[in-house]
Formats: structure tokens, C-alpha cells, sequence
């Protein structure tokens, strides 16, 4: 069902009222994201009645909705116009919203080959930590007036302000889309991928599994007819169920045990790392997902040397997110002083500074 | 309302009178001498980037060499609270890199090595003073290419890029600097060296990348930089359509990307443009047309063929009256050769111009085109309109002679009314080109004091004393009163609450 | 661009001129793109954009230095920012405004006079330079100092070739002689002579004429040049009154100078004519040569490896067309791929001789290049690039023309 309501005031006044107090506020929208990052201690400021596509008109390119908006009815309403958000957001959740996919800036499969959600960033109008209204960007494709706030919002976990509505490029849903699999260990598949990037190909999706690569190609019917008849490979049936339980974590790699999890993002041509565990490839090797008992520091050391950072997303590491230096960490604080002055916003969220 | 310590501090060192003889004896006892340059005879080239209506004599100009003398140069300044403007191939349209009579100008022209080619990644690690269009030639050869293509990717410089977000042609598609860069070496002010971004596709904390690309100079400078390679496409192939009223091309605009197609590249041309650039090119425009649009499609050969089709069935059914498809490399580079040389074609027919840059909703350019018609006609200036048409970024440009006394300052008018133009339709007033100084004022227009305000506070993180390139980008409020004292809108004052000089 | 020439030149002929040209520019910066210097030194004031600026400061009135000097001597004048400039500035004719300008207000150090004396005074003259050639072969080891760099210009003294009678050939053309080139590669016309005799025309070399002019136009002597110009006009007329087709430059150096008379001598009224005549009729000889059928001359290169140096008056002057590598391959050679083309490669008149550092800096790069694709031979179409390309390289290097003798290419 859609709703549509503006709660833009009732919010401004809540965040005006807890700066006021000094008191931080816990802002959640459906709670999909809980297990990401740290827990915070505070009031709940609930955004999930702030709901209703704004603006949406297919020739734009172009959607705002309000951040309580349930994801799927976004996605609902772009598919009746074949349209989509192409960065292929990851909801852990029925009723994620808007506002929690953008704050937590995930991306689904397609991210290296489209773009992260923070890529998709046009416009947003947010609360300070001071309680003030304000607007970033806008509904246009290029627009460089001030600082690019409204695509630092991506990401930020809401520690700098409350996110009310977003503007996002959109695009056009890919006429044809195939999924062709192909025997590799994980340092064939590694290499391969690598190559196939070397060619103007429409890879959509990269992914390795248990001795087998799946490359998703998505465009033109022709290119991606093309493409296929290059690369050789076998047709996967039912593709998209296929990219949808890896999206959400849903192949039984993900869902048959307890041990810890952890997201490595390397740069994509990283060799295969010297960890103890079971590993599964996406992003064509810029994301890997690693189920391993080793412990924290040690394991982070290992992806750092590769060029990369490890977050945890089941287990009981701390912090959750890979410790940064201190002088970005000083930036960051400042950073986050000066839209949160009174640090209310979700303190802790990321890291216990911030 | 109180003004940020940030913008407090931008005010004073916009004012400040710092001991030009000591700061070069500071300088030169911990740099080489030939890098840094103070008689006016050697500062005068330096007085002005790409917008050479805006002219400052610099008070030093600093030329270094290594990364550790642009840290040397910046610790000097911090101590002494001087500011620093940085330069790259000093090619920018929004004079973002203007120097300062009470600054130093940091010129990173000399840092050209491109410094390492990755295919298995596909990036390139470049210096700051490299050249767009020369990432592209290195990595030809691998099937690759750097995608931002700004109309003056000859000559413009990467850090260049990244500092102004640089657009181009093609970035419907492929995007902006923003979306093309995936790490940067900076130098705070401080002169402290900071990697922003990283090798993997994101980093921990706060996306600074995003933050730094665009912001102008006035976060840190930049010294190094890892762009993203992508490979070159098959083909590209391009339509000319023609139309005999604006609207309609406008129309078509929206339906070819309601088909389904993101073309490469999307431009639109009307008819004062037309005309001027096919008198100095010939590229067989025609002449009588209210516009003409050029839509490249690129790809593999299959996909290219399927897209032209559609496109070229879209534009007859939105009433082109003339549809033309370039048959190879050679026609394509014709049809293309209009659009590149449109800028240098109004150079010819007119001693100076003056290029705008607002970007509006697609749905809004036939209403544009015709406001800024109208203001064409009321300030009796020729106007013509190219522009990127599938991002809905406007390049009129206003023809005037500089030397006429007034005219600049008339045109300057004209381009305000422009930009304010572009916001009453729900655009921006700088798509691609930068606010530098050039567009301070409209800022005013376009944020609202609560934003510019938060702008400043952003600013303060990075830069406490306000050193880096003060004045530009982000206006005062109190700048803000003063031009709104000269310059009611909408028949009311946008700062009401703030006392005017 | 804004100017404000001061009122004592803003009249003149070189005022007016430099006020039109700095007009166009809109300081974009795309010159600096294809600047050599630019790019090696990364300095505003080493660019086309920064040299202008300097020059609009002397025109508006500031009293320039040594190092607007040396700013305007570092320039090649090889004139590649004119062909990415999209406004169409006439970059080369300003800089020969502004460096006599300055020529007149900046006093140079003693050894800089005595060395551009020298340049103008015995290079620019076949006599005096063949006598000190044949001088300098015998004392080449006490070229030192300031005369080092003439050492390695000093290429090995090479056999006359025969120059063909021609007596039945029905056309005429005439070349010019110039003055280094006779001495230094004599042959170079000779070779285009016996060619040309082959395909009926008969190829003249008046006496009388000499050195293009371009020597003191590039030494900031620009009636010096004039009068060179007026001389070869004075040894040519009779030949085109008589009816010669063409005026045959094989040197683009000089051949960039001559196309130009008629711009130089504009305000000459008993010149000005005559001259404008003779730039229509000054043509490259590979403009030339593309206008005759080759096909007789046969497969002389059989697939050998060759890599072309365009020298950068044949590709920036607009009135010199280049169809060198045609003829080439028309003839059986293979061309190497060559990196930036458009770079020049040092030598540029007499500024391999005045700027050493930076010349022999653009040389390796340009050899670089030109030996990337491992060629047999690296040819050029100028006796100035020639020679400073030789001295350092591992290849022979000689002019296209002599590949298309079947002796020669052998």
C-alpha cells in the first residue's frame, strides 16, 4: 500500500529539541540495517512515517522520495515505468526504507560496473544536528554549486544529519539480461574477470561461488547476444532469483552457519588472501565475503596489506567497521562537528568517535 | 543571525596585508629560489585562469616541484597566514583559480608524470598536473581510456578536474570526475599529506572523496590522483536531427531517453549557434533549422546498430524534418566538428564571449531557451545556446567586446538574470564549470542562509584560518546582504534578517 | 582578450597587428596543450599563453628584462600551439613583434651577441659558411664553451652529387638554394633535381638567391630578413616571368619563411606585389611531387622500415602541405608508428645552437620516439632537423628525397 506524508516539521522538531537538550537520538527507519555497525544508546527517532515518492518523471531520469519510503514500493513504482535504481540496493529486510538504504550506502552485485548508491546521489534535504532544514544538489544530472553534501550523506549512517527525502539518478532497465557460468577456481576466476573487463562487454554482475564464476551481462539484446556468443559459458535458468539471493545474502553460503562474516572490499584484481575460511567472490573481486574464526586484528592486517578493509557483518568484532588513522579519523571528527555540533545524530554509529 | 568562525575567517584573510618581503625570505630559506616567483614581470602571466575578464596580480607565485615542497610552500603560509590559491593548467571558466594580491599562487603544472598504468584494476595513478586528454593516449594502446571528457580535455589537468568535478560530453553515461576517481593524495593546509578514497571501490568512515571532488580548491590541494580506465567502446555513431521549432527538439530530447536509451553523448545547437559555427566550419548544418540535436550511441557494433535505430525512429516521430546518421569515423567527426569548435566559432564572429553553464530538468529547455531569449532582446546582447541537452546543462554564450566600456559589466548582468533563469525552473546555476568567482553572487540565489552557513562550517573542518582560495565557491552572508541590497528578487529581499551596509 | 597598447604603438603597423592578434585570444589555454616547452617545464611563462602575456605587457608599456628575454628565446617558434589554438591566434607573427620589442630594450650579455652575430652574419651566407665549415672540420677540437654545441652540428663532409643537365625538359621550377643546406647536405637539391629531370621538369637554382630570411627573423632582425627576401625575390623574377610553375623549397624550414613574404613585405609598395606572388608559388616538395606520377619511380623501398620526422614548419605552416609519408609508401617503404608527431624535435633554426639544454632535451625524446619502432633509416624533410637529429642518433638520418633515388635507396 502507499502512503504519502510529509513529517518534515514533526522531525526538524524533534532533532531541534533533543540539540536543545543535548540528548542524541537514534534514528531508524525499518531496522533492516541494525546488525551494520555499532548499536546506539538513545531515543529512537522512527522516520518510517515520513513516506511518499515526491517527484518522479521517467524522461527526468530522476526520483525523490521521502527516506521512510519502503524500498520495494520505490522499486515497484520505477518497474511500472521500466526503470530502476541501478545500483541494485541490498534490502536485509522486508520493509527497508529509502533513508536506511542511502544512509548505509549499500550496493548490490551491479556496483562496479554502475555505480555505488552514493554515485546515484542527485539531490537530498536532510536536518542538521542543529535542528535546520537544509538542501543539497538537486533534481538535475550535473550540478557542482557548493560542496557535494547530499553524496556524503551516503554512507554516514545518519551521524550527520536525518536524511528527509533524496533525489537519485535512475535508468533504464536493460532490454536483455543472461547469466552465463563457467568452471573456475577462485584465482581462474580472479583472472578471468579481470580480462573480461578489458572489453566493452554489458557486465552487470561478477561473482564466484564453489568452483563456479556467474557473469550477469545486461544491455541492448544484440550486445548482450553478442557478448554471449564471445564468452561461451553455460546459460543459468532463472537468473534473477539467482542475483537476488546473492543481493540478499540468501545462497546458503550465506544462511547455513553461524560462524563470523565479514565484507573485504579490495581492489578488484587482489590476489586471493592468506585467511582461513570459506570465501565467496562478488563485484568481480572488489567485494569478498568471508566466513573465518581468525582473529580481528590479525585479519584486518592481512586486508590492509592487500590494499583493502574488512567489516563485520556477523560475529562479535569491534569495532564493526576497519579502524581508520588518526589524522582521517581528527578529520572526520571535525567533519562531523560541524553538521552535528552537539554530537546527537547517531553517536557511535560508525565508530565510538563519531 | 551570526556568521561561522569559518566565514569570519575567509573576511579576514580576504583583507589581510601580509609582509611580502618576509614571506619570501621565509620561503626561500626552505625552497629552491627558482620556484618561487614576485617581480610583476613573472607574476603577470599567472594574473588570470580561463576566464580572463577576472585579473589579479599575484602577490607570489610558488612553482614546486616534489610533493614535499607543495608542503614546505603550504606549512610556510599556514604559519603566516597567508592564503593559497592552487593552479592547475589554469584552463577553469568560473575563475576558480584567480589569484589573490595578498596570496600565493600554488601552480602544480609542473607535476606531469603519470605515474603508473594498472590493467588488471584498470586505473591510472597520475599527478596532478597531468593532462586529461593524455591518461586517455597512454592507456589507448590497452583498448582503454579515461571517460570525462570536458571540452577542453587537450589541455585541462586532472587535479584541475577533480577540483571543479569536470563533466563533459559524455557523462549522461558515463558520469563526472566524482564518478570516475577512486583515490587521492591531498596537502591540507596545514602542508600535513592525506590519502582520501582508496584502492578497494569504497573506504571506511565518511565518503571524503565525494566531499573533496568538487569542492574547488578550498578542502585541500590535490597531488595525486587514481582515476578509474574503462574500456573504449566498439563504435560510436551519431544522429543529426534537425527541427524547425525548439520545443520540439526539446521534446525529443525526453523521448529518446524515455525509449530506454542513454546515449554517449546528447548535445542540442540553436539556430544563432548553427549559423555561426557552419560560416566557420562548414560542417553542412542546416542553416535554417530552430535546432538541431546530435545524439552519439556507443558500444559493441550490434548494440550501436539497434540504438541508432531507435533513436533515429524517435526523432522522425517527434517531428524532426531532417534525420541524417554519420556512415563512418570521418562523417562522424564532421557532424561532431560544429559542436567542438562552437566556442572558438563565437570567438570569430565576436571579440569576446562569455559562456554560462546552468543545468535545468530536461522538460525545461524550450521554456529556457525562450526566457533567455527574451533576455537577449531586453539587454540587447547576442546570445547563443549550445548545450549538453541530455544532462539538461546550458552553455549560452554571450557575445560582447570587453573593450567597450560597460559591456562586460552589462554582459555580467545578463549572465546573472541567466542563472536565476535556470533556478525558477528548478535547475542549478553551475552544472559543469565551478562557482569560482564568477557565480559567487548567484549563490546567494541558489542556497538559502542556513546552507551557505553549513557550507562554511564544512569548510572550518578542513581549514580553520580559511586559507584555501578565500572568496571563492561559497559566498559570506555578509556578501550575500550586499548583493542582495543591490539586487531584489522576486520583490523581496532573500536576506531580510541581516543589516545592509 | 582585453589590450591596452600604449599610444605610441597602438599605430604603428606591428601595433596594429599585435592588437588583432591579442584580440582573438581568449586565453583558454588549449595552446599549452601542444607547447614543447610547456611540457617540459610545466611553466606558465614557458608557454604560448604566458609568452603572449609577456608580450602584451611590453606592449602596454612595461619595461621587459632578461627574463622576458629568455621566456621569448626558449620558444621554438615551432608554431604547434597555433594548430590547437580554436580562436585562430597568429601566435608566431606575435612573437616576432614582441621579441623585437624586446630585442630593442634588453641589452644581452656579450657572448650571446658575439654567437647571434655569428649565426646572422656567416651561417645565413653560403660563402662565408662553407669557408668556416670547411675551417671548422679542421678545428673542430677547439669548438669549446659557448661554441660547444657547434661541434656535434658538424655533420661529416659528403661527396657532390652530379647536378642533371635537363636540356629537354619542357617545364621549369625553381629551388631555392638557401644556405646551410648546400653546405652541409648538398645533395638534398641535387637528389630532388635528377628526380624531378625524370619526370620532364628542369629544376633551377638562380645564384643569386640565398638564405630565406628566416635566421634573422627568428634573431629578432626582421628587416634583415626582409632584405633576404627581397633578394631572393630579385634572383627568382626573371624565372617567373619566363614561366616556372613552381618554387620548389626542400627545406620546410625555409620553406615556412618563404610562404610569408608576402605577409613581410606587405607594406613595401615595390615589393609587395612580387612577393605575394612568390609565396603563391612556394610549395613543399613533397606538395609537389604528389602532384606528378610517381608510379615510374617503381618499388624502391621493398618494405624497409622507415620513421618520418615531420618537421614542425611543414606541419604548422598552414600554407605547406606535407604528403611525404604518401609518397613513401607509394614507393615500397613501410612507415613506423611514431609517438607525438606533433613535438618537436630541438632543432628548430638556430636554437639548438642558442639553447642547447632544452634542445638536446627535446632531441632524446624525439629520438625516443622516432627508434621505438626499430627502424632502418629515420628520414626528415628539413636540413635543420636533419642535422640535429643526426648528430645523436643511432640510425642514419637523411632527407625523404634521397629514398626515392634507386642508387640511394639502396
Amino acid at each position: 500500500m502507499k502512503t504519502s506524508a510529509d513529517q518534515s516539521e514533526h522531525l526538524r522538531e524533534r532533532v531541534a529539541e533533543a540539540f536543545a537538550k543535548a540528548t542524541p537520538l537514534h534514528i531508524r527507519g525499518s531496522g533492516s540495517k541494525d546488525f551494520l555497525g555499532e548499536t546506539v544508546h538513545a531515543d529512537t527517532l522512527d522516520v518510517t512515517g515520513h513516506t511518499g515518492v515526491v517527484n518522479y518523471e521517467p524522461g527526468e531520469l530522476v526520483m525523490t522520495a521521502r527516506a521512510g519510503t519502503p524500498l520495494a514500493e520505490i522499486e515497484t513504482v520505477l518497474d511500472e515505468a521500466h526503470q530502476m535504481l541501478a545500483f541494485e540496493p541490498p534490502h536485509f529486510g522486508e520493509n527497508a526504507t529509502l533513508g536506511g538504504t542511502i544512509a548505509s550506502g549499500l550496493s548490490g552485485p551491479a556496483r562496479p560496473f554502475t555505480g555505488a548508491a552514493r554515485d546515484f546521489v542527485l539531490g537530498c534535504r536532510i536536518v542538521n544536528g542543529q535542528g535546520q532544514i537544509l538542501r543539497f544538489g538537486g533534481e538535475v544530472m550535473k550540478n557542482v554549486a557548493g560542496y557535494d553534501l547530499s553524496r556524503l550523506m551516503a554512507g554516514s549512517y545518519g551521524t550527520l544529519g536525518v536524511l528527509l527525502d533524496v533525489s537519485l539518478k535512475v535508468l533504464p532497465v536493460p532490454r536483455t539480461q543472461v547469466t552465463q557460468v563457467f568452471e573456475h577456481t577462485a584465482a581462474q576466476a580472479l583472472e578471468q574477470i579481470s580480462d573480461w573487463q578489458l572489453k566493452p562487454w554489458p557486465i552487470t554482475g561478477a561473482y564466484w561461488e564453489d568452483g563456479k564464476t556467474y557473469l550477469r551481462l545486461a544491455g541492448a539484446t544484440s550486445s548482450v547476444e553478442s557478448a554471449c556468443e564471445k564468452l561461451g559459458g553455460d546459460a543459468l535458468d532463472d537468473d534473477r532469483a539467482f542475483w537476488h539471493a546473492v543481493r540478499e545474502h540468501q545462497r546458503p553460503f550465506f544462511t547455513t552457519t553461524d560462524r563470523p562474516l565479514w565484507r573485504v572490499s579490495l581492489p578488484p584484481a587482489a590476489p586471493m588472501l592468506d585467511i582461513d575460511g570459506d570465501c565467496v567472490i562478488d563485484w568481480g573481486g572488489a567485494q569478498r565475503w568471508l566466513q573465518s574464526d581468525m582473529d580481528a586484528v590479525a585479519l584486518r592486517r592481512i586486508v590492509k596489506e592487500a590494499g583493502g578493509h574488512a567489516s563485520v557483518y556477523r560475529g562479535d568484532a569491534l569495532p564493526r567497521f576497519h579502524p581508520i588513522g588518526e589524522s582521517i579519523m581528527a578529520l572526520q571528527k571535525r567533519l562531523k562537528k560541524s553538521m552535528d555540533p552537539a554530537g546527537i545524530l547517531n553517536p557511535g554509529r560508525i565508530y565510538p568517535e563519531l | 543571525m551570526a556568521d561561522t568562525a569559518s566565514a569570519d575567517a575567509a573576511e579576514q584573510v580576504l583583507a589581510s596585508r601580509p609582509d611580502k618581503a618576509q614571506l619570501i625570505e621565509k620561503l626561500v630559506a626552505k625552497l629552491p629560489e627558482h620556484v618561487i616567483l614576485h617581480a610583476e614581470e613573472d607574476l603577470r602571466p599567472f594574473e588570470c585562469d580561463g576566464l580572463s575578464a577576472y585579473r589579479v596580480l599575484p602577490m607570489i607565485v610558488v612553482l614546486p616541484e616534489t610533493i614535499e615542497q607543495v608542503q614546505i610552500a603550504m606549512q610556510v603560509c599556514y604559519a603566516n597566514d597567508v592564503a593559497v590559491v592552487a593552479r592547475g593548467a589554469g584552463t577553469g571558466l568560473s575563475g576558480g583559480a584567480l589569484p589573490m594580491e595578498n596570496g600565493v599562487l600554488l601552480s602544480l603544472a609542473k607535476f606531469k608524470q603519470i605515474l603508473d598504468i594498472d590493467t588488471a584494476n584498470r586505473r591510472a595513478t597520475v599527478q596532478p598536473g597531468v593532462r586529461n586528454l593524455a591518461i586517455s593516449e597512454a592507456v589507448s594502446h590497452l583498448g582503454l581510456y579515461y571517460a570525462p571528457d570536458p571540452s577542453s580535455q587537450i589541455a585541462c589537468s586532472i587535479g584541475g578536474n577533480v577540483a571543479e568535478n569536470s563533466g563533459g560530453v559524455h557523462c549522461l553515461k558515463y558520469g563526472l570526475t566524482t564518478h570516475n576517481i577512486v583515490e587521492l593524495e591531498i596537502v591540507t593546509v596545514e602542508g600535513e599529506r592525506m590519502t582520501i578514497g582508496s584502492e578497494a571501490l569504497d573506504t571506511p568512515g565518511y565518503d571524503l572523496l565525494a566531499l573533496m571532488t568538487g569542492s574547488e580548491g578550498l578542502l585541500g590541494v590535490i597531488v595525486q590522483v587514481v582515476v578509474k580506465l574503462l574500456p573504449k567502446p566498439e563504435r560510436a555513431q551519431v544522429v543529426l536531427a534537425a527541427f524547425d521549432d525548439v520545443r520540439k527538439a526539446g521534446e525529443a530530447v525526453a523521448a529518446i531517453i524515455q525509449a530506454g536509451i542513454i546515449p554517449a553523448g546528447l548535445e542540442m545547437l540553436d539556430n544563432p549557434a548553427i549559423v555561426a559555427t557552419e560560416e566557420f566550419v562548414h560542417a553542412d548544418y542546416p542553416t535554417e533549422a530552430a535546432a538541431i540535436l546530435l545524439c552519439e550511441v556507443d558500444g559493441t557494433h550490434a548494440e550501436v546498430d539497434e540504438h541508432i535505430a531507435d533513436v533515429r525512429e524517435v526523432v522522425e516521430r517527434e517531428g524532426a524534418t531532417e534525420v541524417r546518421v554519420s556512415r563512418d569515423d570521418a562523417e562522424r567527426a564532421i557532424f561532431w566538428a560544429g559542436r567542438k569548435a562552437a566556442f572558438p566559432a563565437m570567438g570569430r564572429i565576436s571579440p569576446d564571449y562569455y559562456c554560462m553553464d546552468g543545468t535545468i530538468p530536461r522538460k525545461a529547455l524550450a521554456d529556457v531557451l525562450i526566457g533567455i531569449g527574451e533576455l537577449s532582446e531586453k539587454y540587447g546582447q547576442r546570445v547563443a545556446n549550445v548545450f549538453h541537452a541530455g544532462d539538461g546543462n546550458l552553455h549560452p554564450l554571450i557575445l560582447y567586446d570587453a573593450n567597450i566600456e560597460g559591456e562586460l559589466e552589462r554582459t555580467e548582468e545578463f549572465g546573472g538574470a541567466i542563472c536565476e533563469l535556470c533556478l525558477e525552473h528548478g535547475g542549478t546555476i553551475t552544472g559543469e564549470h565551478g562557482v569560482g568567482v564568477e557565480k559567487i553572487d548567484q549563490m546567494c540565489v541558489q542556497f538559502p542562509p542556513d546552507e551557505l552557513t553549513q557550507f562554511h562550517a564544512v569548510k572550518q573542518a578542513f581549514d580553520s584560518k580559511g586559507l584555501l582560495n578565500p572568496g571563492k565557491a561559497v559566498p559570506t552572508l555578509h556578501r550575500c546582504a550586499e548583493f542582495g541590497a543591490m539586487h531584489v528578487h522576486n520583490g523581496e529581499l532573500p536576506f531580510p534578517e541581516l543589516e545592509r551596509l | 582578450m582585453q589590450t591596452s597598447i600604449i599610444p605610441q604603438l597602438r599605430n604603428t603597423p606591428d601595433g596594429e597587428e599585435a592588437d588583432r592578434i591579442l584580440r582573438a585570444c581568449t586565453h583558454c589555454g588549449f595552446c599549452t596543450a601542444t607547447c614543447p616547452t610547456y611540457q617540459l617545464l610545466g611553466d606558465e611563462r614557458d608557454s604560448p599563453r604566458g609568452r603572449i602575456y609577456l608580450i602584451k605587457q611590453v606592449l602596454e608599456g612595461e619595461t621587459p628584462t632578461q627574463k622576458t628575454q629568455t621566456h621569448l628565446d626558449r620558444c621554438l617558434t615551432c608554431r604547434a600551439c597555433e594548430t590547437t589554438c580554436p580562436s585562430g591566434v597568429e601566435y608566431a607573427k606575435l612573437a616576432d613583434i614582441g621579441r623585437d620589442l624586446v630585442e630593442q630594450q634588453v641589452e644581452r650579455p656579450m657572448h650571446e651577441r658575439v654567437i647571434r652575430w655569428l649565426l646572422r652574419h656567416i651561417v645565413a651566407y653560403r660563402n662565408r659558411f662553407a669557408f668556416f665549415f670547411a675551417l671548422g672540420h679542421i678545428f673542430k677540437p677547439l669548438l669549446v664553451g659557448p661554441l660547444a654545441p657547434l661541434k656535434q652540428k658538424m655533420p661529416p663532409r659528403r661527396k657532390a652529387l652530379a647536378w642533371p643537365s635537363a636540356e629537354n625538359a619542357q617545364r621549369t621550377m625553381i629551388v631555392l638554394d638557401g644556405c646551410v643546406q648546400p653546405v652541409a647536405a648538398p645533395n638534398t637539391n641535387a637528389h630532388a633535381a635528377r628526380i624531378f629531370s625524370e619526370l620532364g621538369v628542369r629544376l633551377i637554382a638562380p645564384k643569386a638567391s640565398g638564405c630565406c630570411g628566416a635566421l634573422s627573423q627568428h634573431l629578432a632582425h626582421r628587416e634583415e630578413a626582409d632584405d633576404f627576401a627581397r633578394r631572393n625575390i630579385d634572383a627568382w623574377w626573371p624565372y617567373i616571368e619566363d614561366g616556372a610553375e613552381a618554387i620548389v623549397l626542400t627545406a620546410s624550414g625555409c620553406g615556412a619563411s618563404v610562404v610569408e613574404y608576402g605577409h613581410m613585405l606587405r607594406n613595401d609598395p615595390a615589393y609587395a606585389e612580387k612577393a605575394a606572388r612568390v609565396s603563391e608559388l612556394a610549395r613543399d616538395l613533397s606538395d609537389v611531387l604528389a602532384d606528378e606520377d610517381l608510379s615510374q619511380l617503381g618499388d624502391l623501398g621493398h618494405g624497409r622500415q622507415v620513421a618520418y620526422h615531420p618537421p614542425c614548419t611543414l606541419q604548422n605552416a598552414p600554407q605547406l602541405h606535407d604528403n611525404v609519408a604518401e609518397i613513401l609508401t607509394q614507393a615500397g617503404y613501410q612507415l613506423t608508428h611514431v609517438r607525438d608527431p606533433h613535438l618537436c624535435c630541438g632543432s628548430a633554426g638556430t636554437y639548438s645552437i642558442l639553447q642547447p639544454t632544452m634542445a638536446n632535451q627535446l632531441r632524446e625524446n624525439k629520438l625516443a620516439s622516432l627508434q621505438a619502432g626499430d627502424p632502418d633509416v629515420i628520414v626528415t624533410a628539413n636540413i635543420g632537423c636533419q642535422l640535429h637529429l643526426e648528430s645523436a642518433a643511432g640510425v642514419p638520418v637523411r632527407h625523404w628525397i634521397e629514398l626515392l633515388e634507386p642508387a640511394a635507396a639502396a
